[in-house]
């Protein structure tokens, strides 16, 4: 699979090279594109996030480019690591010379760079960094399309507040800053509508869940939530399957990771009935540039649904090229300020930022970290209802305006 | 005439050292010196680890901890202690004349909307009119080189009894340990999400007559570049004094060094610490220039880089795996690059480790001492210890019953 | 009130330790075994028994090891027992079943999994640091074998390939790699044999990296239980069970991967044992690792019981991770943990001891049970994981670097003086 991802990146990197032609092919300008591309980060994510890169900057050259030129999306690893991360900013913005920079999956990776492209004054939107703080600092280059994690979060345990059968919920997180924060968010919320709430968290890189898991059965939970990234929603989805509190026995929440249908199955084969968050509407809502986008992801990538992040990836770079356009600039002040202006019309929808330096969050009582974040994300929850499904045929079973059938709710 | 060439040599290298940042001005000047700045650090740890490992005989895989050791001393003394002359009525504190001394109360890893700690608290209440202070870096860099050493001591009384694989598997036991609790005590160390630091020179630095920033890469460079020149000093210092001479004795036959007299106990405990201090003022000096500190540093695989460039330069020649370390960093980062043999397009990034791993291995099976230490060795015999020369040379019948 | 009660154990524990080696060391007796039972005596029955040996200084029989050691043992279930009444640990009898099955059955993969490593040590004199890496192979082939090369194909061959390629891979690298520490080529062959390992890990994670991208993956449960419902239907108190998983007594689950991966670990074992005492070659394995000179003379080739040694104990670990594909998803990575463990417990089984590593394994096994289930912080509990392992290896070389069944090296360069 990866040996076709990597063939497939590397036929379009090659297009895009040749397709050069069709623009000024002696300029060339830059956008970083940041990606976890090697362990300990979500490999899965980050080659998703790539190849949505890769598209858009096809798509865009395809387009006229910027300002008369090709545009470059120079892709950089992040690995996860908050320590990589300021390097690669630095890599990217010193090395490479990048105008503006997209991506980024891990919030510990978007919270040690964000300061980087500040101080640099690069202009950086990012796509899946969920950690209010990245917006919540008001920094003057930095913005998001992704979801603020308490919004991420509200929409797990509204939805849980309304089974009226779940008295009791674990949640299972990662020790890490998407995790921790996410699980106390998650808990205030739902002790807050009366449920009972045990959480227990893991070092990431664990692959043996069972002693873990027997203790989250003996807590006797009516739901589980998962807040992990990468593989070990995989792990423990299936390992507490196999000790008879998995999707099938109880309400459950898994992680991120399984919207990647194909590797879920083949992982977790015990997993129908499992609720999974998705970003982004349902693909029969998407707009023409997502539908657009997913045909050309799917034949590209062989997956059979479109992963959010990559969606979010793809819109992060094209939404940078077209504020440089509107600027007539590739100063970062120009495109901040184009960016606080702009109306995109993207895979997501139309994406736009109503705070920012002419109009502060707290002027409409808004928090801090409203602050350059796209405040329309459509955040649903999906179940897979059988097995083999892709996640872009699951049933969205919350909220109501999205909802396309009944969930499944195991007693 | 030929013995003075490795000294011209390294001043040569020295000197081009010290005028690479001012002669160098291309566009990725700033990238180029974070590479060296990075190499640099690899340098003070492959050099002190090929003092323990290679000198004094002692294969300890947990100098990586010691690193995390010094990095995280300065980074959780500057977290959580501050002064300042009015008292914040919310935290713990404690009155030195007129100055406060803050103890910031662990608030674990959080998100803005939710919680704040108390000094923030009380920092939002004054509204800017109180000055509040942090530890200076040198003193948080200083307690953090201690405190390196202070674990190297006490590993290294530990470690007495124990030799070659068993002490192998328990320094890395030791790293183990250090790592699982930095990951586990979230409230305290942030875990994962890593603990931010300030930068080496947070409000700017002037050197003669020129002004640079937090970020110019320039004052760093400059105090990794001395950090391990200083470090290398040590090193030779020590090498040919008794010093050098009783710790390899240790290495070739501990029994006979403690039956001449070598008070064995001594140097052993004595060369833990002082390449233990080197590692935790190395992390330490990482942990400012970095800007956050992570567990994630203590991971095998950083490890295994650094006994990866000392073995290459040449585990018995620290000034050769010091510049083994600066070498390979360099190509580690030139290699992240894709390189296109007709239509197949080879993703260097990740095969750069596997030529890595098997140049490492090449190495040790057909040269005893690295790629860079025989060259120096081929100039300059003369101050290797000659009975290490000597025995090599004709392999005894013990190494044959092993 | 805990704390105060291990801080005072931990502090009898240490002067027991010191005082009764310094005490028989004064009395010119056997101190093999003074610091251990030192320590478990004072830990256990703080100064009475420390002033009983002092006085005494009977001679160090096994008993004198285990008794104190149960006793420690028991004094700190009490400690914790009355200290956390409410502890799950204490309260919930199933609870504390399904943790001691749990740890029992992934401790004899653990076990199985340090035989490897062990048996290279008994023969090489080498600690493999590459382990872990052939752990990871031997998985990542049989995910290639079973579903991406020849998809549906019989997990048990699989497994075989697995073993065969892995086997032949350890065979090549101890030929090119391994020979020069027997000739005396290289100075300090222990420590050479470390750092070329090493490198053969790092090689070999980032190769398959390469190779086979960073995606987790994961091979198909090798057997799918039959739907059983025992005594009847209506109330199956005895047996439950589901394709993937086993109950036992309405409390003890197991699931179908660690149930099949821990069984064939026994028969592979008991296998291994017949190998190792009823043929010619394992036969003269064992002799070479008792004496080489010896087993030269007496017409054995001990070159080429290293290889067998290094390829064998490859093999061992890749089958533990063969096993175990079908229970975890894989990466590149996977291989570190479970490296580490097998330190653990070959130290504490003692390095070159066969029967020690299985026993090994399963007290490790019991010990992370045990600290992911008792740890009354549920935050901190799994976060701990490796640490607990960390725990039992620096007890054992403090206290007793020969491990359990451990015996001593006639050379220093082995290990410890």
């Amino acid at each position: 699979m990866k040996k076709f991802g990597l063939f497939a990146s590397a036929c379009a990197f090659a297009m895009a090279v040749s397709a050069g032609g069709v623009n000024a092919a002696d300029c060339v300008h830059k956008i970083g594109g940041i990606a976890p591309l090697s362990a300990p980060g979500t490999v899965v994510g980050g080659e998703a996030m790539r190849d949505a890169m890769l598209i858009a900057e096809k798509d865009i050259n395809a387009a006229g480019g910027v300002l008369g030129c090709d545009v470059k999306i120079v892709i950089a690893d992040s690995e996860g690591l908050p320590e990589k991360a300021k390097a690669i900013m630095e890599k990217l913005i010193t090395q490479d010379g990048v105008v503006a920079v997209g991506g980024g999956y891990h919030s510990s990776v978007g919270v040690a760079a964000k300061d980087v492209a500040n101080a640099r004054k690069i202009p950086t939107v990012f796509a899946e960094t969920w950690n209010d703080t990245i917006t919540g600092d008001k920094q003057k280059y930095i913005f998001r399309i992704a979801p603020l994690s308490s919004w991420a979060s509200a929409t797990i345990w509204r939805y849980a507040l309304t089974i009226d059968s779940v008295k009791k919920v674990a949640i299972l997180t990662e020790n890490t800053d998407y995790g921790i924060p996410a699980a106390k968010e998650t808990t205030k919320g739902l002790e807050g509508g009366g449920k009972e709430v045990v959480t227990f968290s893991v070092d990431i890189g664990t692959q043996d869940y069972a002693g873990i898991i027997q203790r989250i059965k003996a807590s006797k939970p009516d739901m589980i939530i998962t807040l992990a990234t990468g593989e070990a929603g995989y792990n423990f989805t299936q390992q507490a399957a196999d000790a008879g509190i998995g999707p099938l026995d109880v309400v459950f929440v898994t992680g991120q990771v399984s919207l990647e249908s194909k590797a879920y199955w083949e992982n977790v084969p015990d997993g129908n009935r499992a609720f999974v968050q998705r970003i982004g509407l349902p693909e029969s809502g998407f707009s023409a540039r997502g539908k657009a986008f997913a045909k050309v992801y799917k034949a590209k990538t062989g997956k059979k649904a479109v992963e959010s992040y990559a969606m979010e990836a793809y819109d992060s770079v094209a939404i940078l090229a077209q504020a440089i356009n509107e600027a007539k600039s590739t100063d970062g002040d120009a495109i901040v300020k184009a960016l606080e202006s702009i109306t995109y019309n993207g895979t997501l929808g139309k994406i736009f930022f109503p705070y920012g330096t002419g109009k502060d969050p707290s002027a409409d009582g808004k928090p801090d970290s409203w602050w350059h974040q796209w405040p329309d994300v459509a955040l649903t929850m999906i179940q897979y209802q059988k097995e083999g499904e892709s996640s872009g045929n699951a049933t969205i079973v919350y909220p109501d305006v999205y909802k396309t059938g009944e969930p499944i709710i195991n007693k | 005439m030929r013995t003075q060439v490795p000294n011209i040599l390294g001043v040569m290298i020295l000197i081009f050292f010290a005028a690479f940042p001012f002669v160098y001005s291309a566009g990725n000047y700033d990238y180029v010196m974070h590479i060296l700045i990075i190499g640099f650090f690899y340098a003070i740890m492959a050099s002190s680890w090929s003092m323990l490992a290679g000198y004094a005989g002692q294969f300890s895989f947990g100098h990586m901890g010691f690193m995390g050791i010094g990095s995280y001393t300065t980074a959780l003394l500057l977290h959580y202690v501050h002064f300042s002359p009015e008292p914040t009525k919310l935290c713990t504190e404690f009155q030195f004349g007129e100055t406060w001394m803050i103890f910031v109360n662990p608030i674990g890893v959080t998100s803005t909307s939710l919680t704040q700690d108390c000094l923030r608290q009380a920092m939002q209440i004054w509204d800017g009119s109180v000055a509040v202070t942090d530890v200076p870096v040198w003193f948080g860099v200083i307690l953090g080189t201690l405190l390196g050493g202070l674990a190297g001591f006490l590993i290294g009384l530990l470690v007495l009894r124990l030799r070659a694989a068993y002490l192998a598997l328990f320094t890395l036991g030791f790293a183990e340990i250090i790592k699982a609790t930095i990951s586990a005590e979230i409230h305290i160390t942030r875990g994962q999400a890593g603990m931010e630091t300030p930068a080496l020179f947070e409000n700017g630095v002037t050197l003669f007559g020129q002004v640079y920033s937090r970020t110019d890469k320039l004052p760093p460079y400059f105090v990794f570049f001395f950090a391990l020149l200083f470090c290398l000093a040590i090193l030779t210092w020590l090498s040919r004094s008794k010093f050098g001479l009783f710790v390899r004795a240790l290495r070739e036959d501990q029994d006979a060094a403690a039956a001449l007299g070598v008070n064995t106990t001594r140097y052993k405990i004595m060369v833990f610490v002082v390449t233990t201090s080197m590692a935790g003022l190395a992390g330490a000096l990482q942990a400012h220039y970095v800007g956050i500190v992570t567990p994630n540093a203590l991971f095998l695989l950083q490890m295994s880089l650094v006994v990866a460039m000392a073995v290459i330069g040449g585990v018995e020649n620290f000034v050769a795996a010091a510049l083994g370390a600066i070498i390979i960093q360099v190509l580690l980062e030139l290699l992240r690059t894709q390189i296109e043999i007709g239509p197949i397009v080879i993703d260097m990034t990740v095969w750069r480790l596997v030529i890595f791993g098997v140049l490492l291995m090449v190495t040790l099976r057909f040269t005893s001492n690295g790629l860079i230490a025989p060259i120096i060795d081929y100039f300059y015999r003369g101050h290797i210890g000659k009975e290490t020369v000597a025995k090599r040379a004709k392999p005894t019948n013990e190494a044959e019953a092993n | 009130m805990f704390w105060g009660a291990i801080l005072w154990m931990v502090v009898w524990g240490v002067i027991g330790s010191i005082a009764i080696r310094r005490r028989y060391l004064h009395r010119d007796l056997d101190t093999s075994n003074a610091n251990i039972v030192g320590a478990f005596v004072g830990a256990g029955t703080g100064p009475v028994g420390v002033l009983f040996l002092w006085l005494r200084t009977p001679v160090l029989t096994v008993h004198y090891i285990a008794l104190p050691a149960i006793i420690t043992m028991g004094v700190f279930m009490f400690v914790f027992a009355t200290s956390d009444p409410n502890n799950i640990c204490v309260t919930n009898g199933t609870f504390v079943a399904s943790q001691v099955v749990n740890g029992l059955v992934i401790g004899i993969i653990y076990g199985f999994m340090a035989l490897g490593l062990t048996l290279i040590f008994s023969i090489l004199g080498i600690v493999s640091f590459a382990h872990g890496e052939f752990y990871m192979i031997g998985g990542m082939l049989v995910y290639y074998i079973t579903v991406v090369w020849f998809p549906g194909l019989n997990p048990v061959l699989g497994v075989l390939g697995a073993c065969i390629i892995t086997f032949s891979l350890g065979a090549a690298f101890e030929r090119a790699f391994l020979t020069p520490m027997y000739d005396g080529r290289v100075a300090r062959p222990v420590e050479y044999g470390i750092l070329v390992t090493f490198g053969l890990a790092f090689t070999l994670q980032y190769f398959v990296q390469a190779v086979a991208g960073a995606n987790p993956v994961k091979a198909r449960r090798f057997l799918d239980f039959p739907r059983l419902r025992l005594p009847s239907d209506d109330d199956p108190w005895l047996l439950k069970s589901s394709r993937g998983s086993l109950e036992l007594f309405e409390s003890v689950t197991i699931s179908s991967p660690r149930l099949t991966a821990a069984v064939t670990c026994i028969l592979v074992l008991i296998a291994l044992l017949y190998f190792l005492h009823r043929t010619w070659t394992g036969k003269a394995l064992r002799a070479v690792s008792l004496d080489r000179d010896a087993a030269a003379i007496a017409g054995i080739n001990p070159d080429r019981m290293n290889m067998l040694a290094f390829a064998l104990g490859g093999m061992i670990a890749a089958m533990a991770g063969a096993l175990l594909v079908q229970a975890f998803s894989w990466l590149p990575q996977v291989g570190a943990i479970p490296a580490m463990r097998s330190f653990v417990i070959v130290v504490l089984g003692g390095l070159g001891s066969l029967p020690g590593a299985f026993i090994g394994g399963i007290f490790v096994g019991l010990v992370e049970a045990a600290g992911t289930g008792c740890v009354p912080d549920p935050q901190k509990a799994a976060s701990y994981i490796p640490a607990y392992g960390m725990l039992v290896l620096t007890l054992t070389l403090l206290l007793r670097p020969t491990g359990l069944l451990g015996r001593r090296f006639s050379s220093a360069t082995h290990g410890q003086n």
